[in-house]
């Protein structure tokens, strides 16, 4: 991992979730920013540039997976790392997620901890 | 952000869901039944569920993992929407909201379980059996209540607090492990991993697991390399490499794979003791990589571990379908259509039928504007048609040029060897700063490049740049930086050779220039016209004449060069801060853009690469100098006007500013100038036919063209002709700075 601060993009509807994620991740040294949906994201990542990016699945306008596909589809962020982040557990999404690039999975609610520890696994 | 802000966040967030579960249970009762109803009422209840875990209001967290559940069934259609069910609903709305306020007032939750009960039968009736679940959810004991709830929540957080990947043992494992990393080899056991070609192809980088590994105690035994193709064929975006690492008996299989959890079926992996897998069967046989393609369609790529290891025989070559050499242009073109090539396919081509294309293209410019041309004159112009073929006509000359086309790097990296030589010679060292070295641009024009701009290099080095003891009583770092940058800007390169040198010595610039007789001593003159003066053939203003930047010869040269290119170059200098030259390019030297002008019965091209503006004058704008000289004052700079017909002999063409148009142009030896014309007809791309090869070389003159109605029209030399014919109006001072 190099020195600089990582920087995250973080993707949920839900504002407190969004508060909860850049808590517990800034207080870890990385450099966090909040979309509230896919759509969001996708603009914010046209004009951004970002290491990790954690996305919640169930979203208005454009979903998680419709955000990694995106994603994946073009070429400025296909290597990056996204982390699915969201309360549904079943496999079903989980394969679904993978189907569309998503690099790994946590489940909602999250520990601080752990989630750092999946950022710093995938953050390149 | 304090916990108890976020939390404030939730409880706001909560309201808003819970308004919008609300208008989505109306909106169903009112006979709106869409899954988009539904999912709105069931996102809201997951959102309140989602921060309910966070914060740990477990009452709450239990109550909407049931509501959740249900209307997950709901919004699948497992359970149908009847009236009963959306009582239920709201009811479970109801209840949720005192949950919330519960939650959010530290208040006793409240009662729930019947209903949960009720929910639950809901489900578990699967279709049409909500009636009856009032009657089944009665059987509850009075006070079932903090039971079922426990159950419930143990349930769901069990569910929801496991993680995908078990970090926390692994966690525990690594500090576990680290220490008895050291034990006896034959205990060892072996992990082989092969991540396959689409295994980087959702962000994963197989590096940080090889680096888990050996933070694990695992110890990489042998990186089979077998399967790399020849490097015409390589795919950075492509694994070719497979590990085998050995680990301590000590190390549970369990917190290796942990490391791959995330990898799933896109990496290959075995595990097993060491005298399993005996290291002679290494190296395996090549398991054949298919040529990815560059486009997300990854291409799975089967190469079981049970392959690697127990066949040995079938020692297949990888195949490489391409190989040839990378074309960054070609790659990038190439990823757009269905079936990309595979990446860095490229062909190569003799230079000879490029340029033939090139020409082709030339001409079909040229066809084109006849034909529009054409079809205007006989009023058959459909407008669409005529546009679409003038896009696909330069879409196919900007596909030709691109082909030429080559990144300015290649003459960059040259760059740092004769740095270090003139370091020797000079004794001056200096550190190079490089941007822009992708920029490409055509590559006859790169090739003829290097000249000017070794010489620009080798004369900042030496004339800009102090010696390092100046240097530090300058206050500057002793060592000299030099920037090199290239850039597109509209159309044209820019490339910017600059050093944190002295500057020019306009001074000294002016009495060498006396003394050479080049000008005379009381010639009025601006900074920026000193400072082209070094351009001016003979000139040197070195005090000795040194090996490096020769006599005086040089750059005159450089100047001639950038023109020869259809460029021009400008100086930058601030005395004590440096120098900067600026070389503007034209992306190819066959097409150039220009301004198409009538002066009398003559039609002319002026390089749009020259063109500042183009202005109608205010009478009072005119002011008459001698007798058939004039200026024109443009926004309080005085400019002097040169009638394009006077150079070129054009009868019947206006001589008065005022009648005509002005086209404002940027010369580099003689400031702007103001050609006076009779009309602007047109801006367009003019396909440059070298009057050298044709007739003659001829001052004033850059070459011809061939006009959409068939004519020949000159290209104006826009720098010589205004040179010229300011000189032969009396002396070469520029009268720009009159004012």
């Amino acid at each position: 991992m190099t020195t600089t601060t990582t920087r995250i993009l973080t993707v949920d509807d839900s504002p407190s979730m969004r508060a909860l994620l850049n808590h517990a991740l800034s207080g870890h040294g990385f450099d966090v920013s909040q979309a509230e949906d896919g759509m969001a994201a996708l603009d914010w990542l046209a004009m951004n540039e970002v290491d990790v990016v954690i996305t919640d699945i169930n979203m208005p306008r454009l979903d998680g997976f419709g955000l990694i596909e995106r994603l994946r589809e073009g070429s400025r962020h296909r290597d990056r790392p996204i982390l699915v982040l969201t309360t549904e557990s079943s496999d079903e999404k989980k394969a679904r997620a993978r189907a569309a690039g998503a690099t790994g999975w946590i489940v909602k609610p999250f520990d601080p901890e752990k989630l750092v520890a999946a950022v710093r696994r995938v953050a390149h | 952000m304090t916990a108890e802000e976020i939390q404030a966040i939730f409880f706001a967030e909560c309201e808003e869901s819970l308004e919008a579960a609300e208008q989505g249970l109306a909106a169903c009762r009112d006979g709106t039944q869409d899954s988009d109803t539904v999912n709105a009422v069931f996102r809201a209840v997951h959102s309140i569920k989602g921060g309910a875990g966070a914060f740990g209001y477990i009452a709450l967290q239990g109550f909407t993992h049931t509501f959740e559940t249900l209307l997950s069934d709901v919004r699948d259609g497992t359970v149908p929407i009847t009236e009963p069910l959306i009582d239920l609903m709201l009811g479970g709305l109801d209840t949720l909201s005192d949950h919330v306020t519960a939650a959010r007032d530290s208040g006793e939750p409240p009662e729930d379980a019947a209903l949960q009960a009720e929910m639950t039968a809901a489900m578990a009736a699967n279709a049409g059996a909500a009636p009856a679940a009032p009657v089944a959810a009665a059987p509850p004991p009075p006070a079932p209540a903090p039971e079922p709830e426990k159950a419930e929540v143990a349930d769901s957080s069990g569910d929801d607090f496991d993680f995908d990947f078990d970090l926390d043992a692994l966690l525990d494992d690594i500090s576990d492990d680290m220490a008895p990393a050291a034990v006896a080899p034959e205990a060892r056991w072996q992990v082989r991993v092969r991540p396959h070609a689409a295994a980087m192809r959702n962000g994963s980088e197989p590096l940080l697991m090889l680096r888990e590994m050996s933070e694990l105690g695992g110890v990489c035994e042998l990186c089979d390399i077998s399967s790399i193709p020849p490097l015409d064929g390589f795919d950075v975006g492509t694994g070719y490499l497979g590990w085998a690492f050995s680990f301590p008996a000590s190390v549970g299989e369990d917190a290796v794979r942990d490391i791959f959890d995330f990898v799933g079926d896109d990496c290959s992996l075995a595990f097993g003791a060491q005298a399993d897998m005996p290291q002679v069967q290494y190296p395996e046989p090549p398991v054949p990589i298919a040529p990815v393609a560059t486009a997300p369609i990854a291409v799975p790529v089967a190469a079981p571990v049970a392959a690697m290891v127990q066949s040995p025989a079938s020692a297949v070559p990888a195949p490489v379908e391409a190989p040839l050499a990378p074309d960054p242009e070609l790659a990038r073109t190439g990823s757009a259509p269905p079936a990309p090539p595979a990446p860095g396919q490229s062909i190569r081509i003799e230079l000879g039928k490029l340029d033939k294309l090139i020409d082709a293209v030339g001409e079909l410019v040229i066809a084109q504007a006849m034909m529009a041309q054409r079809l205007a004159d006989q009023g058959l112009a459909v407008a669409e048609d005529m546009t679409m073929i003038e896009g696909l006509t330069r879409d196919i000359q900007e596909s030709a040029m691109a082909i030429r086309a080559q990144p300015i790097g290649s003459v960059f990296s040259r760059v740092p060897r004769i740095l270090r030589e003139l370091a020797s010679s000079t004794g001056k060292h200096v550190k190079l700063e490089v941007s822009g070295e992708t920029t490409e641009l055509d590559k006859t024009v790169i090739e003829r490049l290097g000249e000017p701009l070794t010489h620009l290099i080798r004369n900042a080095v030496d004339h800009g740049i102090e010696q390092a003891d100046e240097r530090i009583a300058a206050g500057k770092p002793a060592e000299g930086t030099l920037t090199l940058s290239a850039e597109h800007r509209s159309g044209r390169i820019l490339i910017r050779i600059g050093d944190d040198g002295k500057g020019i010595d306009r001074e000294r610039v002016f009495a060498k220039a006396v003394e050479k007789g080049l000008i005379s001593p009381d010639t009025v003159m601006s900074k920026e016209e000193i400072d082209l003066l070094i351009f001016a053939p003979g000139f040197s203003t070195a005090q000795t004449v040194t090996n490096v930047s020769g006599r005086g010869v040089g750059m005159d040269v450089v100047r001639q060069n950038v023109k020869d290119l259809g460029g021009r170059i400008t100086i930058d200098s601030e005395p004590g801060k440096g120098t900067t030259f600026t070389l503007t390019l034209p992306l190819t030297l066959a097409i150039s853009d220009g301004m198409v002008v009538n002066v009398g019965d003559q039609t002319l091209v002026v390089p749009l690469a020259n063109v500042v503006e183009s202005l109608r004058p205010e009478p009072n704008e005119v002011q008459g100098l001698g007798a058939s000289r004039c200026m024109i004052n443009v926004r309080g700079r005085f400019i002097p006007v040169i009638p394009l017909s006077q150079s070129v002999g054009a009868a019947g063409a206006c001589t008065d500013p005022r009648d005509g148009v002005l086209i404002v142009v940027e010369t580099e030896g003689a400031g702007r100038a103001a050609l006076l014309v009779d009309a602007i007809c047109d801006q367009r791309q003019v396909v440059i036919k070298s009057l050298d090869t044709h007739y003659r070389s001829v001052e004033g003159v850059a070459g011809a063209t061939i006009l959409g109605d068939g004519r020949v029209a000159l290209i104006v030399d826009v720098d010589s002709l205004v040179s010229r014919s300011l000189a032969s109006a009396g002396g070469n001072s520029p009268l720009a700075e009159a004012a």
